[in-house]
Parts: structure tokens; C-alpha cells; sequence
């Protein structure tokens, strides 16, 4: 077979230049609706819980229904990029809107009498203050977006190019549908992961990184200064302290605090209706996970039919919930230990970060192709499942438990040392607790990730034309997956799956995340 | 095998410095940091190390403690080399270095990690009975987040001195707490440190602070400034306890102010 390089270089260019717009898209609105938010009141307490509620809906929730508006209303090359990149937009915007809402509710007292005895202009200000206040925020918050959007680019694509029918003529994702077969074609399908890493690595020191230091120079003096000098570090450290507002889990002190009161009345009454939501839920997981494969909502007919008409709803929810919850013990199981002993050891921390960045920064949807070719297991769709949310969120995980350990103070990785502690009593007294409040802020991104992940992890096919080359038997991805595909985003069933998820994942991040968050950076936080 | 009072009679010399020397390695220039630094401590005595900011103090500290090789020379504890942490040496931190997720005891007992030869009653025995020399009977339970900086400071006491070392290592404790919970602590500590019940029979302070040292030690060696090597030994003859009040007080801190400029 031939290799395609003009193809594949197009497939790149094409799917950065859609990342570029989503992410051009992604800064302006950041910029109109956070401005609007910290310089208004009113425009604060409508906003803010809007963008709160928008960021714990799991994006993948957005597909179908984006591709059926957008697509339905101009089914061509236009329709098709514009809802490509306005799938990307959902996974990047709320990010950066929150940073520059931040930035700008930070803006001291001073720079507006400054600029009230000036009597500037409101474009004069947002040109000359609230822009630049906002910059470090947003280099920041790119980088992550970055990383999270290329993940539902590919996604997207496939999607669109394959069982969707869309017509995107290039693309990452677009590329590994063609080239699955089946068989699949090895040597473009090498040349095109070479490419993408390739790209990734360019584009993080061309661009990321600059502008991420370029944007140093807009920092205000009373801004505290970050405490890890690795940029990239920093930026996974950023995420972890985003996400908690992401996931409604508020840390005293944050900006975001400042509008909690508005919102906090509603949640307070939401939240028993959601605990028991919630213990109805795991009575189902119960029963979904002790019952065989081919258990169907038939079989808890009073529960199911209590909460949704259409009976098989919950029970995907169900199995996908255990899926996403496995699958991120895994990670913590593997993270939690790789991610200390990799911080301890400077030259092992040295060598091996590097390789952790690139290999953390290749897609997992662009990986499935191979992954199902792996001899004796790439045929069971739940190893499929697994290793795909795994390859997704673990590296959150890791690189939050490295920057935990790596901010330790030295006297404290000594300790152990000066009183001879054995090993297993250095890791039960000093280095696992020291690296568990970065290990539930990895988890929480985690396990929002790993929701995200499953409408890709459950359900792949490349093609309307051929059947699906994996599937899992029940799982919530997959039915959101396939009512995309055929493009019916008025179906009942793909609406109750939205909105129980959704439900779902805001019930727990209100009940368990919050509470196990604030316990543990109370007790588990270093600080002298 | 734990040190007793008996082994080491008045005089015998518990630590010595030997000729130790350290060198940083930067792009294989090699930057000395400590040249021949040699110094001593008799037992029941309390040796101050001070010297300008930067010189090389902890640092010093560190290799007595056996936490950093010197590039050359020895240390040596009743006459056997230091070539590790061990058992017999205990360090108090200048940020007290104390483990939030656990409680005043635990973090006493978690600095007793070593000691095999105790069970965990006797361990729990010795612990508790550290925390109360230390000052903190009826807080055994406490977090350190609930504990102020000088209570945290005496945790720190507590800990190094429940492994029962011969040699206590105190870097900077003082420098951390407020000026009157370091003026109380500093006056507890020689009596806590150096009494018939405790095992320890030498301490090092490293200080930066002039008057403290005329306060707490014994002898005094002074560093230059980088590359650290001895610029002087002075030994206190003061009385105890000490006025700080008094001329003679004073007397000595300029003997030291002068060997510092």
C-alpha cells in the first residue's frame, strides 16, 4: 500500500485549522461573557451559574444535538466543519469564560480609579484593561483546552465522516476511519500517529508555550506567582485547581466563591432530591452488576419506570457508571504509586515526564483502530471499553500525583530518611498522604473525562455501511453514539440518557466529590 | 542498643567534625561550598554553629546528620563514622516539618519508625512521655493545623527527642516562631535537651541569631562567608541561667559580632 502523505499532511492541517477556529471562537466568547459577568451584577448571577451548569454537562451530550441543528440546517462543507467546530467549542470555551472571569473580578480597585479620572471609554477599557488582565488566564487555560479539544475533535470526526455520513473530506478522525479497513492499513496508519505527534510537539513550543510565556508579561504584581517552573506542569497543576470549580466543588478563596451565595439556595433543595436520586441509583448498580450480561430494564421494571418511560435508560447508565468507575480505579491504582516514585527520583522524573507528555498528548479515539487489533482481547468490547477511557483520563491522574509530590518541601521528602522510617511506613505516613488531595482533584478530572470518553470508548464504527467494530451490550455512550448516527436527536431515549447522565454526574459531584474534596484538602494539605 | 548516660563520661567527645569539605558539582566545575571544616562537642555540651546567611550552615547540618556526603573528610559520633541517617542522631527543623494528616502522637511516634527493639507499648509509653517533657501533656490528639507555631515547634522536640539520639541536630528552630513563643521555648530548651533524663549527651544549633547562641551554647564556631570554613571558636563561660541583661552578656556577643564581620 502506498503512503499518503499528502493526504495525512492535509488530514493534520485540516483538523488544526479547526481546532484553531474553536479555539479563536472558544477566546472570544470567553472574553463577551466573561467581562460581562465580572463588570455586571445582574449579567454575574445569570451567567455564572449557567457557564457552571454548561461545564458539568458531559460533552459528549452535546453531539447529536449539535449535528443534527447545525448539519440539518446546512448539510454541506460549511454545515459539517461548523458543527465539527462547534463540538470543540462546548469542550474548550467554559474553561477559558471562567479564567477571564476570574482575571477580571481580580482587577484591583486602583486600575478602575485610574482609569474612571482618565475617563476612558468601555472599549478603551476593554482594550486597554480587561483584555490584558485576562491574558495569562487564557495561555493558561489554552493549553488545557488544547488537550481536551483535540480529544472531541477526533471524536467528532469519525463520527461525522463515518457512520454519520457527513461529508469532511479531511481530517485526524476522518484519517483513521479510512484507514480501518478492515484490515487496517499499518503503514499509513504509523505515518499518520507519527504526524499527529509530530504536530503536538510543534505546536506546544511554537505556540503553547509561547504565548503561555508571552502572556507572562500581562501578570498583575498582586497576582501570586505560580510555584512550578515547568510551564507544563503548571498547566496540569491549573487544571486541577479549574476542574474543582468545574464540577462545582468550590475552594474557599477562589473567585468563583463570590457567586456561589446566588445559586447555593437552589442547590441546597436540589441536593436531597439528588442524594436520593442517587441512592436509588446505586440500588440499581447493584442489580445491574449482579445480575448477567443479559440483564435488560425489564427485569426492575417498578424502579426503571418510576424515573423514565423508556426502560432501558437507567440500565445503561448503570453499567456505564460501573464502567467509568472501574476503569478509573485502575488509574488510581496504577497512577497513585507510578506518579510517586517517578517525583522521588529526579532522574527518573527527568527522563521519563517528557515521554509522559507525548504519549499523554496522542488522542485515545485515534488509538482504537489498533486497539482492537490486539490478538485475544481487542475482540471484547468491554477490554475495548476499558483501555480506552483508560488511555483517556490516566495521565490526569499522573500528572496530578507528580505535581503533588513534586510541590512537597525537601524537608519533608527527608524526613523519612532522618528517622529511618522502613519503606512501607514512609509510604503510608509521608508520600501517599502527601500526594492525596492532588490525587482526588486527578480523580474528579478523571472521572468527568472518563464520561466524556465513553461515547467513543463504547460504540466505534467507521462507516454507515459496515456494522460497528465495537460495542458494548449496554452502556450509556453507546445509545447516545448510535442515536447520532442516525441522526434522530428528537428521540426520547437519547434525550433521557442526557439528562440522567447529567443528572447523575451533577448528584455526585454535589454529594461525594464536594465533601471528599474539602476533607481531604483539609487534613491532607502541606502547609507549614 | 540505645545510648545511656554511662557510656560517654563528663569530657569524652560525643561529635567531631573532621576536615570535611563539600564541593557542588555545575557543569563539572566543581564549587566548593565547605572547606576543612572541623569542630567538636563534648558531652553535656551545646555547640553553635552561626555564620552569614547563605554559608553553608544547614548544609553543614545535613552531612552531620548523614543526610549529604562530604566530599572529603569524616564525621565521626563516639568515635564510629556517620555514613547515613542512624539511629543515635535526631534533627529538629526550622519549619518543624511535622505530618499534617497526623496527630501530635503519631507524628512522635512515626519518628520512633526505626526502633525495632521496642514494642509498640513501650513505644507509646516513650512517646507520651516525650510530648510531656516537651510541654504538651493533654494534646496528644491534636493535629499540628490546630496547633500554634510554638506548640508545632515542641511536637518537633518531642519527636527527635523520643528516638532517645546522643546527638541532637537544631537547625534554626527559633527562626520560625514569633519573637515571644521562640523567647520561651529558648528558655526550656537546654533544660529539655540537656538533663539526666534525656539520652542526649550533644547538641548542634545552627543559628543566625547572636544573642540566642550566647544564651543556649557552649561553644561557638563561627563560619566565613561561601566557601564556609572556620573563622573562629569561642567558647561561653557564662553561668547558667544567663542574663541577658547583663554587661557581661553582652560582652560576649560582640566577642562574636566580631569574628562575624
Amino acid at each position: 500500500m502506498a503512503l499518503e502523505f499528502t493526504t495525512i499532511a492535509l488530514d493534520i492541517i485540516s483538523s488544526w485549522v479547526r481546532m484553531i477556529l474553536a479555539l479563536g471562537l472558544s477566546v472570544v466568547f470567553a472574553l463577551a461573557v466573561g467581562i460581562w459577568a465580572a463588570r455586571s451584577r445582574r449579567a454575574e448571577s445569570v451567567i455564572l451559574p449557567l457557564l457552571d451548569i454548561f461545564q458539568s454537562i458531559p460533552i459528549l451530550g452535546f453531539f447529536p444535538f449539535v449535528i443534527a441543528a447545525v448539519y440539518g440546517a446546512a448539510p454541506n462543507f460549511v454545515g459539517a466543519n461548523l458543527a465539527i467546530i462547534i463540538l470543540i467549542f462546548t469542550s474548550m470555551s467554559w474553561n477559558i469564560a471562567f479564567g477571564v472571569y476570574e482575571a477580571v473580578k481580580g482587577i484591583p480597585q486602583d486600575y478602575y480609579d485610574l482609569l474612571n479620572v482618565s475617563q476612558a471609554s468601555a472599549w478603551q477599557r476593554i482594550r486597554t484593561l480587561y483584555i490584558p488582565a485576562s491574558m495569562s488566564r487564557i495561555a493558561y487555560n489554552t493549553q488545557i483546552s488544547w488537550a481536551v479539544g483535540l480529544f472531541f475533535l477526533v471524536s467528532s470526526e469519525i463520527i461525522s465522516y463515518g457512520p454519520a455520513n457527513v461529508p469532511v473530506p479531511y481530517g485526524i478522525g476522518v484519517a483513521v476511519a479510512q484507514f480501518y479497513g478492515p484490515p487496517l492499513d499499518y503503514g499509513n496508519y504509523a505515518l499518520l500517529i507519527a504526524g499527529i505527534i509530530f504536530a503536538v510537539v510543534v505546536w506546544r513550543f511554537l505556540f503553547l508555550r509561547e504565548f503561555a510565556l508571552w502572556s507572562e508579561k500581562f501578570k498583575m504584581m498582586e497576582e501570586p506567582r505560580e510555584q512550578h517552573k515547568d510551564p507544563i506542569m503548571r498547566a496540569y497543576s491549573w487544571i486541577s485547581s479549574r476542574s474543582i470549580s468545574k464540577l462545582f466543588l468550590l475552594k474557599p478563596g477562589m473567585g468563583v466563591t463570590r457567586f456561589t451565595s446566588a445559586i447555593s439556595r437552589f442547590r441546597r433543595g436540589l441536593r436531597y432530591a439528588l442524594v436520593i436520586f442517587a441512592g436509588l441509583f446505586i440500588l440499581l448498580v447493584l442489580v445491574a452488576a449482579s445480575s448477567s450480561g443479559t440483564l435488560h430494564a425489564a427485569a426492575i421494571p417498578t424502579i426503571s419506570q418510576v424515573v423514565t418511560t423508556e426502560g432501558s435508560v437507567l440500565v445503561n447508565l448503570a453499567y456505564s457508571f460501573v464502567r467509568v468507575w472501574y476503569v478509573v480505579a485502575i488509574c488510581i491504582a496504577v497512577g497513585l504509586p507510578m506518579g510517586i516514585v517517578i517525583s522521588l527520583n529526579f532522574k527518573l522524573y527527568d527522563s521519563v515526564s517528557p515521554l509522559l507528555e507525548v504519549v499523554s498528548s496522542i488522542p485515545a479515539p485515534i488509538l482504537l483502530p489498533l486497539i482492537v487489533e490486539i490478538p485475544g482481547v481487542g475482540h471484547d468490547p468491554e477490554f475495548v471499553a476499558a483501555l480506552v477511557i483508560f488511555l483517556s483520563v490516566f495521565w490526569y491522574i499522573v500528572f496530578n500525583v507528580m505535581a503533588g509530590v513534586r510541590t512537597l518541601p525537601s524537608d519533608v521528602k527527608e524526613l523519612p530518611h532522618v528517622f529511618r522510617a522502613s519503606r512501607l511506613s514512609a509510604w503510608r505516613n509521608v508520600y501517599i498522604p502527601s500526594a492525596l488531595s492532588a490525587l482526588v482533584t486527578g480523580a474528579i478530572t478523571a472521572v468527568g473525562g472518563a464520561w466524556n470518553a465513553l461515547i467513543i470508548a463504547e460504540y466505534f464504527q467507521t462507516s454507515s455501511s459496515q456494522p460497528p467494530v465495537t460495542q458494548v451490550t449496554y452502556g450509556i455512550g453507546k445509545e447516545i453514539a448510535k442515536a447520532t448516527y442516525v441522526g434522530a436527536a428528537d428521540n426520547l431515549t437519547l434525550f433521557l440518557s442526557v439528562v440522567s447522565m447529567t443528572v447523575l454526574i451533577v448528584a455526585f459531584n454535589l454529594t461525594v466529590w464536594r465533601r471528599l474534596y474539602h476533607r481531604v484538602t483539609k487534613r491532607y494539605t502541606y502547609n507549614r | 542498643m540505645q545510648a545511656t548516660k554511662d557510656e560517654a563520661s563528663p569530657g569524652t567527645e560525643v561529635i567531631s567534625v573532621e576536615h570535611v569539605s563539600l564541593d557542588y558539582h555545575k557543569e563539572k566545575e566543581p564549587l566548593p561550598v565547605l572547606v576543612d571544616v572541623s569542630l567538636s562537642g563534648k558531652r553535656d555540651e551545646l555547640v553553635a554553629v552561626t555564620g552569614p546567611s547563605g554559608c553553608g550552615k544547614s548544609t553543614l547540618l545535613r552531612i552531620v546528620a548523614g543526610l549529604i556526603k562530604p566530599t572529603s573528610g569524616a564525621v565521626r559520633v563516639m568515635g564510629s563514622e556517620v555514613k547515613g541517617p542512624r539511629e543515635d542522631i535526631s534533627i529538629v527543623f526550622q519549619n518543624f516539618v511535622l505530618l499534617p494528616w497526623r496527630t501530635a502522637l503519631e507524628n512522635v511516634l512515626f519518628g520512633m519508625s526505626s526502633r525495632k527493639d521496642l514494642t509498640d507499648d513501650k513505644k507509646m509509653t516513650k512517646a507520651m512521655a516525650a510530648l510531656e517533657n516537651a510541654g504538651l501533656s493533654g494534646f496528644e490528639n491534636v493535629y499540628p493545623g490546630e496547633l500554634s507555631g510554638g506548640m508545632k515547634q515542641r511536637v518537633g522536640v518531642a519527636r527527635a527527642l523520643a528516638t532517645e539520639p546522643r546527638l541532637m541536630l537544631l537547625d534554626e528552630p527559633f527562626s520560625s516562631l514569633d519573637d515571644l513563643t521562640a523567647e520561651r521555648l529558648r528558655k526550656e530548651i537546654h533544660s529539655i535537651l540537656i538533663n539526666p533524663q534525656t539520652s542526649v549527651q550533644s547538641v548542634i544549633l545552627i543559628s543566625h541569631n547572636v544573642e540566642e547562641i550566647i544564651e543556649l551554647a557552649d561553644k561557638v564556631v563561627v563560619l566565613s562567608s561561601r566557601p564556609a570554613h572556620v573563622a573562629g571558636e569561642i567558647r561561653v563561660d557564662l553561668p547558667r541561667p544567663r542574663n541577658k541583661k547583663s554587661e557581661e552578656f553582652f560582652q560576649w556577643v560582640d566577642k562574636v559580632y566580631a569574628l562575624l564581620s
